[in-house]
């Protein structure tokens, strides 16, 4: 009699779970989907997320912050940053020339890091880098020119990296 | 109303026939006529079920599914056809000709011929038999056929394993699925499908309110007679890579995955007029007087959405799993069901 019991009672939990599984898969039949349509929608990323390379354009001074102390291009550990500066008429030394190969960049953050005077940075909005070409890779001063958005900007309280900058510039 | 409209149709064929002087062999074009007529419903509503499968899949897993192809995507399975019929024909050296051959046909036409006996609406089917019942469990049973001889012609392990365990399977689902029908027939003394909607219809109740356990097993075991997961160990595909198809390529592949959605509208078109009262209006819709075909199809695509929501809620059962729940829970289960049927349509007189 108990086998008997049993075996029902099997059968009816067993049911009863199967009617939960279904009841289950039938309320994410309804709830809304979570798939982005890639091309047509975007993910909103993070402000500080690491795309893409950019030279920092000071748009009030009309040129980059980039003085050409060729930190960069020594903390590259495979040499991909090629750049030439000369010194102005005002004495200070301007960047003319700056190629990033980024066919051997592997975007360690190293020229980022080295950067003193707040001129190499990533921003996160551009990274949908594919490229038809392989030359294409090789960008100009002029290719990676960015100016930055205000909200973006370091906050004046923050010690900022310029104050760092004689020292980096005599080494 | 459906009546009405074959009426219509079968007096413009009848003129047709007089213009083209072919009268005398109207009896046989008839036929001709609802087999393509049939054939290209069937075609049609499978791709409709092939893109909806893949939409209640993907909503349930929080996708979006197919969107690209046509409105909503509805075109995608269309799409995939020319795909697979443009493929180029890929088949073993040494397979078993003839029967290679042979099995995807067989496979599909099997399935497709229970078709013929399904009424869609009152008065509405293309072959009234009397016996329809008896000749749909005849005629889905040559599956296995196809799929063992698949298996076998093949001459790869993996296939004749896939074929072994679909017969397996086949046959020992095919006893609960017939014994859940027979209560039905015991009620109704008929083996006429039109006759148990007529049954349903005078009686004022369907068969799924006194008959829901046949209801469930009858589900469970169609499901496993179309080879679809969870029982779809045939052709599970992290053991057997495809089963009894492996070997099958472009068209011939097609018509095992046409079978399979065939016999899934088959034995849901069966359990809607057995058990869900066919082209019947649903209690307390009558006053919308739709169709019998709408409330019919309404009605199948209920069961088909059942039969794939199994698919994409319920884990595959392992071999012995599978036996024991055919075996040991199934047939005990639908005999009980006849038993205390018999005695109660005993008790109270009613049957025929």
């Amino acid at each position: 009699m108990g086998a008997i019991f049993t075996y029902f009672k099997n059968i009816l939990t067993g049911f009863w779970n199967l009617l939960l599984g279904l009841s289950v898969t039938t309320k994410y039949l309804f709830k809304k989907t979570n798939t982005q349509q890639y091309p047509e929608e975007k993910m909103p990323l993070p402000a500080r997320s690491r795309s893409m390379i950019k030279l920092i354009y000071d748009g009030e001074k009309d040129q980059f912050n980039c003085v050409a102390c060729m930190m960069c291009a020594k903390a590259c550990p495979n040499s991909c940053i090629k750049l030439e500066g000369v010194r102005g008429p005002d004495g200070k030394r301007r960047m003319t020339t700056f190629k990033l190969d980024f066919s051997t960049c592997i975007f360690c953050g190293y020229c980022v890091e080295a950067c003193g005077f707040d001129a190499l940075t990533f921003v996160s909005e551009e990274y949908e880098n594919s490229v038809y070409k392989r030359g294409s890779l090789l960008q100009d001063e002029q290719a990676m020119k960015w100016n930055r958005p205000a909200h973006l900007a370091p906050k004046p309280e923050e010690p900022a990296k310029v104050e760092a900058a004689p020292a980096g510039a005599k080494a | 109303m459906g009546d009405q409209i074959v009426q219509w149709v079968a007096g413009l064929l009848r003129q047709a026939y007089a213009m083209l002087g072919l009268s005398p062999i109207a009896g046989i074009l008839d036929r001709i006529v609802c087999a393509v007529a049939m054939f290209g419903f069937v075609s049609v509503f499978v791709m409709f079920l092939v893109w909806m499968e893949r939409k209640v899949s993907a909503h349930m897993q929080s996708r979006i599914g197919p969107n690209r192809v046509g409105p909503f995507g509805l075109l995608q399975t269309l799409a995939d056809a020319v795909k697979l019929t443009t493929k180029e024909d890929v088949h073993p050296v040494k397979r078993d000709k003839i029967p290679y051959f042979i099995a995807p046909i067989l496979a599909f036409v099997a399935t497709f011929m229970g078709m013929v006996v399904v009424p869609f609406d009152n008065k509405v089917v293309v072959a009234d038999l009397n016996i329809g019942v008896l000749y749909i469990i005849a005629i889905t049973s040559f599956t296995v056929i196809a799929i063992l001889s698949a298996g076998w012609s093949s001459n790869n392990k993996y296939s004749l394993l896939g074929g072994f365990r679909s017969a397996a399977q086949i046959v020992s689902y095919e006893v609960p699925l017939v014994l859940s029908i027979v209560p039905i027939i015991m009620i109704t003394g008929k083996l006429n499908f039109s006759s148990i909607v007529q049954y349903q219809q005078q009686a004022g109740y369907w068969f799924v309110v006194p008959q829901f356990v046949a209801f469930f097993t009858f589900i469970a075991s169609a499901t496993a007679e179309a080879n679809r997961a969870p029982f779809d160990i045939p052709e599970a595909e992290s053991e057997l890579t495809g089963g009894f198809h492996t070997e099958y390529s472009g068209v011939k592949f097609a018509m095992f995955f046409l079978g399979e959605y065939v016999a899934v509208v088959v034995s849901s078109a069966v359990a809607a007029t057995i058990f869900l009262g066919g082209w019947l209006p649903l209690p307390f819709f009558g006053f919308l007087h739709l169709p019998g075909f709408i409330w019919f199809m309404a009605k199948v695509l209920f069961i088909i959405y059942l039969i794939m929501a199994f698919r994409w809620t319920f884990p595959r059962l392992r071999v012995d799993q599978l036996m024991d729940f055919g075996w040991k829970v199934l047939i005990p289960i639908t005999i009980l069901n006849i038993l205390i049927t018999g005695f109660v349509v005993l008790l109270l007189g009613k049957g025929a």
